[in-house]
């Protein structure tokens, strides 16, 4: 048999990688190292320079680059050993990796258990069929953060923003912040994408206008772009003929979604849930190839970073019983299914051996409502948004109650 | 590329011959012209070649079974994947052989492809077979159950016109063509001594005789010289690149009805994304490279009627080029012609398949130079080898971990979707790839599926390192297309 050159091997060190790291760590895996692409660790936090990361985690109110060198410093306290510049190129069914860095060239490894934490990537232009031309100033809202806040770059000087996810209500404030005109964020949708609290914080509190049931129906410039037309959508998100409008400005953000990157995880074999837009795992984020877990922004693109950091934790809890070969299922397991009004859920199974933390999302804007698990359990709720991940704990207890022949919960919600 | 050279005020020198347009057809007689001992220089309007309407294309390079009877482009693509594939060679590009399946989706198109089969034959070309609906599923599982049968073509290919035109101008320039980008005709005035000067943006050459392959502003160039009979007909063609996860779904350039209004087709890229197309349009405008979500849906609709299990959801990107015909053949053929007007002036008005019959243009536009009495004879010295740079993706392991100890930068990816590395990057730009736009299409950072939402800001510092310029100086692609409206604070 195949030596293992890693206990551990954990993709990206973004807060779901070096939360994953650290618990693994304090848990006593040794043989462990953690793969960054970029050239500090931190994932996309180091340019997240406003603040509302880790109320959860920490109990304060902290900027990403705080979140993030909190967890940086734990990891180089316990001495992780994290690589640099350093790419995945392709991960086998069999665990091995392909790494390359500038400073180490190209090596192999074969890996006891994995955890990928490689998080998400915006969705672009291309995907969008948006007419027009193709000039400069169209950026992707994660893009425009990038050129101000690491680069130091202004992207533009008047802008209108498509879609109304949290990274564009937030580009929307640091742009105007920064002296630039912020002339429309729109949202073919009734309702904002991102958080409430992101919605009066970055758009109401600065007067920026905020179109719902509104996109934009041609980009306009030939070299650099010179404006937008944006017109109204009906209920079925079509466009109204007439009701076009042009707004001239030079720059043009993207916040239209995110898209799990997982293109390492389909290399390994793994199906993709096209819900969440992950691989399928259970309550430890084990993937359906035991010893490959996966984590944070990869297995569903989560609002909130102290929950992805805790996924990590969860990952790396159950890496620790593989390697340890601790019996890590017993009892059947139990398949959780997404049922009436609920668009997703993660994980999609789980064992009965513990306490299942269940994310899911809501279809539509609800007024109070419960959440139904099977027929075991209900959590009423004083509300909930597409954009919201609602959480519903599953008592270990609970689960033990069900008889051998329940295989499957369904979740469902209700307005009350 | 000799991007800053100045031109002087007045003449800079005069030359044997100027060729305009660095499209694949005009860096492909440029790159012929290089074999002689004359002065030569190819110019373009565009910050780097294959900038015009090269870059649009669905990039096949065809057999002649497109090309109606007694046609010169019939003439002219005879052969041509074989040239291609000689050429690929020399120039250190890729060609990617693909096979066509030109299918009949019901019995009553069996007619069609036979004709097809037939015309091509008719050209002298070699290779067809018509197949039955068991053997198309054998060669392509996914095409649809309707196919009846199918005109199967061996031996074609696939390129990346804009890589090629690059390639093409850098070899030209090694045996001394030079080359000015960004560099617009203005004017072109008779001179004495039957010399032309052509009046540019940056200065006037002075020239003996002229190629016009300004491709779709060939119209505008003839003008000039009161060719007021040259015509261009202009439609525009969409289509779209699926994500490289479907790549497997469709091995074969597949083929089904054509149109007005549509080329039904499916095929691989160069690079092994897929490409769908093409739906066409009526347009008056040169610029009009938009895309419309109606032109989207029409793109799938084509498409999946020949491979169902296409989605819209792995559209990474969608793109249109204007195709021009021209109104002097009437039957839709090449109108390569010397001027009426002017002495050894020769238009070089191409259209579909127009990539496929560079090679041959070029030869032909060679013979009519040399026959017209323009002196041509060979240097000794002519280079037919230009060397690109290894790919890191594409390289084998062993290839890999040389290219990282000659280079470490290339150890260091800095396009994830497509695995572009930063030496491969910075090479281009060394080698004259001064925009953003340039870059992805030689290196192919920023065309994979997040469509440089990465690796466009790490781009960004290598051009403004490599160029030497601030970060808010770098554009898109050439003008004003600034990718920063200054730095923070300003």
């Amino acid at each position: 048999m195949k030596k293992d050159d890693l206990d551990l091997a954990i993709i990206g060190s973004g807060p779901s990688g070096l939360a994953a790291a650290v618990k693994a760590r304090q848990k006593g895996i040794k043989n462990l190292v953690v793969f960054e692409r970029d050239e500090r660790p931190g994932g996309i936090l180091p340019q997240c320079i406003h603040s509302g990361f880790g109320l959860e985690k920490f109990k304060e109110e902290l900027t990403g680059p705080e979140y993030a060198n909190r967890y940086i410093k734990m990891a180089q306290d316990l001495g992780i050993d994290i690589q640099l510049d350093s790419t995945v190129l392709e991960l086998g069914k069999d665990r091995s990796i392909k790494v390359v860095s500038e400073n180490k060239g190209i090596r192999t490894y074969n890996c006891k258990t994995l955890v990928l934490a490689m998080g998400c990537r915006e969705r672009a232009r291309g995907s969008l069929d948006i007419p027009g031309t193709r000039p400069a100033g169209i950026f992707t809202a994660g893009q425009a953060q990038r050129l101000i806040n690491i680069e130091g770059l202004m992207p533009g000087k008047e802008a209108v923003i498509l879609g109304s996810g949290d990274i564009g209500m937030i580009m929307a404030r640091r742009l105007t912040l920064e002296g630039a005109q912020v002339k429309a964020v729109l949202e073919i949708l009734p309702y904002t994408s991102g958080l409430i609290r992101n919605e009066v914080q970055c758009l109401h509190d600065f007067n920026i206008p905020l179109l719902l049931e509104h996109t934009v129906a041609e980009i306009h410039g030939e070299y650099r772009v010179e404006g937008v037309t944006v017109i109204r959508v009906d209920q079925r998100r079509n466009p109204i003929p007439g009701s076009e409008r042009f707004i001239s400005c030079d720059t043009l953000l993207l916040s239209v979604g995110l898209i799990p990157e997982n293109e390492l995880t389909k290399m390994a074999g793994l199906a993709i849930d096209l819900s969440s837009g992950g691989p399928y795992v259970d309550e430890l984020m084990e993937t359906r190839t035991p010893g490959l877990f996966a984590c944070g922004n990869v297995l569903h693109v989560s609002d909130m970073v102290d929950n992805v950091s805790l996924e990590g934790e969860l990952a790396a809890e159950g890496a620790f019983l593989r390697i340890n070969d601790k019996g890590y299922v017993s009892g059947g397991i139990i398949d959780l299914k997404a049922d009436s009004g609920i668009s997703q859920v993660v994980p999609q199974r789980c064992t009965r051996e513990r306490d299942v933390w269940l994310n899911l999302r809501v279809r539509d804007p609800m007024g109070k409502m419960k959440i139904h698990v099977g027929d075991i359990m209900k959590t009423t709720f004083a509300s909930a948004r597409p954009g919201e991940m609602i959480r519903v704990k599953i008592p270990k207890k609970a689960l033990q109650e069900l008889g051998p022949a329940d295989t499957t919960l369904k979740l469902r919600c209700e307005e009350v | 590329m000799n991007n800053e050279i100045p031109v002087q005020e007045g003449y800079s020198g005069e030359y044997d011959i100027i060729v305009i347009g660095a499209g694949i057809i005009g860096s492909m007689i440029a790159r012929e012209l290089s074999r002689f001992q004359i002065r030569g220089a190819l110019i373009d309007k565009e910050p780097f070649p294959g900038f015009g309407v090269t870059k649009s294309g669905m990039a096949q390079i065809h057999s002649t079974d497109f090309c109606p009877p007694g046609t010169l482009k019939g003439k002219l693509c005879l052969d041509a994947p074989a040239k291609f594939k000689r050429l690929a060679g020399l120039l250190d590009v890729t060609y990617r052989e693909v096979d066509e399946l030109w299918l009949a989706l019901e019995s009553s198109q069996i007619a069609n492809i036979e004709a097809a089969k037939e015309r091509g034959e008719g050209h002298g070309a070699t290779g067809y077979e018509i197949i039955g609906a068991e053997r198309i599923r054998e060669l392509e599982p996914h095409v649809t159950e309707k196919a009846v049968s199918a005109l199967y073509i061996r031996g074609l290919g696939v390129i990346h016109p804009t890589e090629w035109s690059f390639a093409l101008t850098e070899n030209a320039a090694q045996n001394g063509i030079e080359t000015y980008f960004n560099t617009s005709v203005l004017n072109i005035q008779k001179a004495e001594n039957r010399q032309y000067v052509i009046q540019t943006s940056r200065g006037a050459f002075k020239t003996k005789s002229i190629v016009n392959a300004a491709g779709l502003f060939a119209d505008e160039i003839a003008w000039m010289v009161q060719d007021h009979h040259i015509r261009l007909t202009l439609r525009k063609g969409s289509v779209a690149i699926l994500d490289k996860s479907v790549s497997h779904l469709v091995r074969h350039m597949i083929f089904g009805t054509f149109s007005e209004t549509h080329s039904q087709n499916v095929a691989p890229t160069a690079h092994g994304n897929l490409i769908l197309g093409i739906h066409y349009t009526k347009t008056d405008n040169k610029g009009d490279t938009s895309v419309d979500r109606e032109g989207i849906e029409k793109i799938m609709k084509l498409a999946r009627e020949l491979v169902p299990a296409l989605s819209k959801r792995d559209i990474i990107t969608s793109f249109a080029g204007i195709m021009a015909g021209n109104t002097m053949t009437g039957n839709g053929d090449f109108y390569i012609a010397p001027s009426e007007h002017a002495p050894d002036l020769i238009h070089v008005i191409a259209g579909a398949p127009g990539l496929t019959a560079a090679p041959g243009i070029a030869e032909l536009v060679v013979k009519m130079l040399s026959d017209a009495g323009i002196e041509l004879e060979e240097k000794k010295a002519f280079q037919e080898k230009r060397k690109g740079w290894p790919l890191f993706s594409a390289a084998l392991l062993d290839k890999q971990k040389e290219m990282i100890a000659s280079n470490p930068k290339f150890g260091h990816i800095v396009c994830r979707c497509e695995q572009v590395t930063e030496g491969e990057v910075t090479e281009a730009i060394h080698r004259g790839a001064g925009t953003l736009d340039a870059v992805k299409h030689v290196t192919r950072a920023g065309m994979g599926r997040c469509q440089g939402g990465f690796c466009g800001s790490i781009v960004l510092g290598l051009l403004s390192r490599g160029l030497g310029i601030p970060p808010q100086e770098v554009t898109k692609k050439g003008g004003r297309s600034f990718i920063a409206e200054g730095a923070m604070g300003e």
